[in-house]
């Protein structure tokens, strides 16, 4: 028992020693490969699409008020324009 | 033949007989329920509580012949009234003679096949993003293996030195690599210390907390990890973090085999697991068989054959206490360690780490890391460290694989 005893103090040097070292090497390759990806093949930027605008255009009131009554006519007078947007 | 006779043959046929001559028959049925009750309601570990369960169930029914014998150390069996030697034995022989469960414990756990498919499927689904990001963070993977080699040295005074390191790779909070390493040193233990590995790992959120209570002050949970970034920020920046994420996988494995070659059979599938998922859509099909349909195969018959293991004569033994409280300890002192260590680095360093972060090196992916974020939100609601968690989670788990393929490597 005193054998196995001293046998189990090695392998808590030895092996915890051992995964120290492991991850630490793992550290480093991994500092190492940030480094070598980041020179040797850094992401190509990605060209930034042109969002279509869809935000409402600024009406003149002459063209808005011909709308309105465009859409009246049509209607009878129970429907009315919400929202004018240039396609 | 007259009506008594039948009634003896019904009476002979049915395992009525044998469970009143052995009642001890009812635990392993009163322990299979339990289990089912526990992954079934409760929820803990099903996908493998819920197998080992039913295997223990199915495998304590006298004359079903699905239990898992234990063979001697010489490896002679009984089979049909003779003893043979069941490494002599071909695998259609052991089916016709000792039952289809014998058959796959054999073929799949004994020959070591299953812990590194499960191991493969695990790397299919682990990202190893946050790990690289606080690279650092990485070494308290290490400090979590503490309990292993801890508890070897108390365990070592009541078991054989293989016993004593299958017990306490335990503390490494990793089934498949308690498993791995179990069938390599010491096999008759399988049953209870795969229990004891997957019974602990679904009490993390029992035991973490536990642990971090005796050893850490509200002062250290309360170390912010984002505002230590902010205070310290990192210089390393990323330009293709899906190529580092590809060449990671390749790199440890090299670095990992060189090292401790041993470790290779769950480091390596691992980190094939972990690559076939990060290369994208070209492997996207064998990406979907590694972690779907292999793992889940994999896991059904890993789970039946270890329940099918702990027969009466395997499981109701004084060393099945041993290993629970044995199993205990590991746990508790592989968190410990994790914790130490943060203490340490944070003498040295101006850039604090909160404990937590030591606390999730031990296995238990990604359960550790949720637990330990829920901690730190309780004492501040901004302070939210599941990733810097999962960096030293993560590495965790290559931590327990290398120190089981040393263990094995000693001992085996």
């Amino acid at each position: 028992m005193e054998g196995n005893f001293f046998e189990a103090l090695k392998l808590l040097g030895v092996g915890l020693s051992t995964v120290f070292v492991v991850l630490l090497l793992i550290i480093a390759f991994g500092n190492l490969l940030i480094k070598a990806v980041n020179r040797f093949a850094p992401e190509e930027e990605k060209p930034v699409k042109a969002v279509a605008d869809n935000t409402p255009l600024a009406i003149e009131p002459g063209v808005q008020q011909a709308i309105d009554l465009a859409v009246q006519q049509l209607t009878g007078g129970k429907g009315r324009a919400v929202k004018i947007q240039r396609l | 033949m007259n009506e008594v006779s039948i009634f003896e043959k019904i009476y002979d046929m049915t395992a009525l007989g044998a469970l009143i001559d052995q009642p001890q028959f009812l635990i392993m049925y009163a322990l299979a329920f339990l289990l089912l009750y526990l992954g079934i309601k409760k929820g803990y570990e099903p996908l493998l509580l819920i197998p080992i369960a039913f295997g223990v169930l199915i495998a304590n029914f006298p004359g079903g012949d699905m239990g898992v014998v234990s063979p001697d150390g010489q490896g002679m069996v009984p089979v049909n009234g003779e003893m043979k030697n069941i490494y002599e034995m071909s695998l259609p022989e052991i089916a016709h003679d000792l039952g289809i469960m014998n058959f796959l414990y054999y073929a799949l756990i004994k020959s070591g096949l299953l812990p590194p498919i499960i191991f493969m499927g695990v790397g299919a689904l682990t990202d190893f993003g946050p790990m690289l990001r606080n690279l650092k963070l990485a070494i308290f993977g290490a400090g979590a293996q503490f309990g292993i080699f801890a508890v070897l040295l108390v365990a070592c005074n009541f078991f054989d030195m293989k016993e004593a390191a299958s017990l306490a790779i335990i503390g490494g909070a990793d089934g498949p690599t308690a498993i791995f390493t179990t069938i390599k040193l010491a096999p008759h233990m399988l049953g209870p210390i795969a229990i004891a590995a997957y019974s602990y790992m679904a009490l993390v959120p029992v035991i973490v907390p536990l642990v971090v209570k005796l050893t850490c002050s509200k002062k250290e949970l309360m170390i912010n990890m984002k505002e230590q970034d902010k205070l310290y920020p990192s210089k390393t920046e990323f330009k293709n973090m899906s190529a580092l994420k590809i060449i990671f996988p390749i790199a440890t494995t090299t670095v990992v085999a060189i090292i401790v070659p041993s470790a290779v059979p769950l480091v390596g599938m691992l980190m094939f697991g972990n690559l076939i998922k990060e290369v994208g859509s070209s492997t996207s099909r064998i990406f979907d068989a590694a972690s779907n349909a292999i793992m889940n195969s994999a896991t059904i018959f890993l789970g039946l054959c270890v329940g099918a293991t702990m027969t009466v004569d395997a499981f109701l033994n004084w060393q099945t206490i041993g290993i629970v409280a044995g199993g205990f300890l590991a746990f508790g002192f592989s968190i410990f360690g994790g914790i130490m260590l943060a203490k340490i680095y944070n003498l040295f360093s101006k850039k604090k780490v909160n404990p937590l972060i030591g606390a999730t090196g031990l296995s238990a992916v990604p359960m550790a890391s949720r637990v330990a974020n829920d901690i730190a939100l309780k004492y501040d609601p901004r302070n939210h460290v599941l990733n810097y968690c999962m960096s030293s989670n993560v590495s965790g788990v290559i931590g327990s694989a290398v120190a089981a393929g040393i263990l094995i490597a000693f001992l085996g």
